[in-house]
């Protein structure tokens, strides 16, 4: 028999070594040359001597013992990690099923309290009695540490690495979910074991009191009362405690499960452009967005022109060069692309007016295509720009007024930057 | 519904933009702010003028088009491929798709991988280069307010919730699980065309022997018929 203050003391004596210990035996059990590597890691001035005498203090206080079948390896005693993980509030979730259980073992000691009194057995319905609050005091504390059990469960998976896939994050999350709390929910049922059990036991004790009245008092009714009172308590307990493991992981468990629906939608959709083509994924799930609006620089005449040679088109054959023949005349010169105008502006940067780069870039060029590329160029985002005073340019047919701009590469600090609109006349 | 315009100090910067396509979101905190102090009044300002405001309460306001101009139009696709992509192939790398598409982000540095792994599917969108990739989709995603790019690093916004949805919406379409399946065309609507009883008569095919039933006169105006077309043609 091995003394209890020996023990509370030994405790208390090494809890610097045991707390940490603790931690790595949550893992599972240590080979006796990791625990020797642990504790010397912790006590660096301690000689093996030291660790050996302390280890062999443990064993025989029965703190630490050996695995069955594994001479070499060792574990806490189960009572004593249960009691180190209560002084450090580190909470194991049990299982729905140990309460089902205890609730099964109340509704058989309500039984024995009906068998008693009708007996009029006094000293059996006390034993019996304080067997039912002891059992439901297991109870509403098996309750409080899975409540605990819960937000750990929680804190785990919100605070866990977010590079590691989500699925993995929150697998102990779906797990706690699928094994405590979705039992727990059809225990807990208006019509589920924990509310017919605690029906049964409140109906016992109340009709006993009732009868006590009646027939003479076999117990204090104030242990009655007590009994029932922490009935309610424990019945009420477990709907907080069923109410708050929902609050908690139910957004985690959404999470997970549309991520879940994200992925598997993403890969359904690959799948069928990949067989069908782009337009295949359903035009309704599609977001419907305005297009973006360009800022048109046009005036009434162009847009005019525009419309007319809508109105007027006629399509024209198209002469494709052949390959035996050469160009005769003048080659003709592609036109402009836009990529290539702005790598050509932005080598030429900075530049101290944009129309007189034009014009120098482009003699020959037509008046609404010079525009164009003024206002193309002086909105493009690469480009920082500071507004000029008004002047006349001459294009090779027109002679333009209009407020230039000096462009500068927006990565560098511009004097002014200005988002107005460009006016030309 | 009382509007007091004094109240609405950012309507124009918040009408040009969404007037763009643009998502308003916390990156432009002015604006949002705006919105979100006085929904409801620039949701009833807007749909005034004709303007559906979306207020989403994952944080973002947008207008939805008109549903006679609405069509799904070239970039909604191309981003919505482009979504489906960065899903799958941050999944297959064991990272995870929602929590840089929610609010995390993605290096310019990995977008040539990715249009090389994905190259056939992006082809459908008419992307072939990094160029294309980043003037077709990620410049438009900037524009549209679903990106913001900062130094080389594009950082998703909370309107990408959008492209999100799209993905639910694929995995709870059952037809479109089960076309995948069958080697069939995806379901078409067939319309059955009324038929003239006169064109049941005629026959187009040599070999058919079955025996007219037309008179001799009748043959004989419907050749002449036919040969005065030719002849006008």
């Amino acid at each position: 028999m091995i003394e209890p203050k020996r023990v509370l003391r030994a405790l208390a004596e090494h809890w610097a070594l045991l707390e940490p210990l603790c931690e790595r035996f949550d893992g599972g059990t240590l080979s006796l040359g990791e625990l020797r590597q642990q504790l010397a890691a912790q006590q660096l001035d301690s000689t093996p001597q030291d660790i050996t005498s302390l280890l062999d203090v443990w064993i025989r206080l029965d703190i630490l013992v050996p695995v069955a079948k594994s001479p070499n390896r060792f574990e806490l005693n189960a009572q004593i990690h249960d009691f180190l993980a209560y002084l450090r509030r580190e909470h194991r979730l049990g299982l729905c099923l140990e309460i089902e259980a205890y609730l099964r073992h109340l509704e058989r000691l309500a039984g024995h309290i009906q068998d008693a009194f009708e007996i009029r057995d006094g000293n059996d319905l006390a034993r019996q009695l304080r067997l039912l609050d002891m059992r439901v005091r297991d109870v509403l504390k098996k309750l409080d540490n899975d409540e605990q059990a819960l937000v750990a469960v929680a804190e785990r998976a919100k605070t866990s690495d977010r590079q590691i896939p989500l699925r993995q994050r929150y697998a102990e999350v779906l797990a706690t979910w699928d094994e405590y709390v979705e039992p727990m929910i059809q225990l807990v049922n208006a019509d589920g074991a924990f509310e017919q059990g605690v029906r049964k036991v409140e109906t016992v004790l109340l009709r006993l009191l009732g009868e006590q009245a009646r027939l003479g008092h076999l117990v204090d009714d104030d242990m009655l009362l007590r009994t029932h009172a922490r009935i309610l308590e424990m019945q009420t307990s477990a709907q907080l405690t069923l109410r708050k493991a929902r609050e908690l992981l139910l957004p985690l468990r959404e999470e997970a499960r549309r991520h879940n629906a994200v992925t598997r939608g993403a890969a359904l959709a690959l799948s069928v452009i990949r067989r069908k083509g782009l337009d295949a994924v359903p035009q309704a799930a599609m977001p419907l967005f305005t297009r973006p609006q360009s800022t048109f620089l046009g005036n009434a005449s162009q847009v005019e022109a525009y419309v007319y040679a809508l109105a007027r088109f006629e399509p024209k054959p198209a002469q494709f060069p052949k390959a035996h023949k050469s160009h005769k005349g003048e080659p003709q010169r592609a036109p402009r692309t836009v990529k290539e105008m702005l790598q050509r502006c932005e080598n030429a940067l900075p530049l101290p007016d944009l129309m007189v780069w034009l014009l120098e870039q482009e003699p020959e060029g037509a008046t609404d295509e010079l525009l164009y590329w003024f206002s193309r160029l002086s909105r493009e985002k690469r480009f920082a720009r500071a507004r000029l005073d008004r002047r006349d340019y001459l294009t090779r047919e027109h002679q333009v007024s209009l407020r230039s701009f000096a462009l500068t590469s927006s990565r560098e600090p511009s004097p002014e930057t200005t988002a107005s609109p460009v006016h030309a006349s | 519904m009382h509007l007091d315009l004094s109240e609405l100090s950012q309507l124009a910067p918040i009408f040009r933009e969404l007037f763009k396509g643009f998502h308003i979101s916390r990156r432009d905190p002015e604006l949002y702010a705006q919105l979100s102090n006085f929904q409801d009044q620039y949701r009833g300002l807007f749909r005034a003028l004709g303007y559906e405001l979306v207020c989403d309460t994952r944080g973002f306001y947008y207008f939805v088009p008109e549903q006679a101009a609405a069509q799904v139009n070239k970039t909604a696709q191309r981003l919505s491929l482009f979504t489906f992509i960065l899903v799958e192939h941050l999944a297959d790398q064991g990272r995870d798709p929602m929590a840089v598409l929610d609010g995390g982000s993605l290096g310019r540095d990995e977008l040539p991988s990715l249009l090389e792994k994905y190259r056939d599917l992006f082809i459908q969108a008419e992307v072939q280069t990094p160029d294309e990739l980043e003037e077709k989709i990620m410049r438009r995603m900037t524009q549209l307010g679903f990106a913001s790019e900062d130094n080389g690093i594009y950082r998703f916004l909370p309107p990408m919730h959008r492209f999100l949805d799209v993905c639910l919406s694929v995995q709870q379409d059952r037809d479109l699980a089960a076309s995948l399946h069958s080697a069939l065309p995806l379901p078409t609507p067939v319309l059955i065309e009324e038929e003239d009883p006169q064109e049941l008569n005629k026959t187009d095919d040599p070999l058919d022997l079955s025996p007219f039933d037309e008179s001799e006169e009748d043959a004989l105006a419907r050749a002449i018929a036919d040969e005065q077309q030719e002849i006008d043609a």
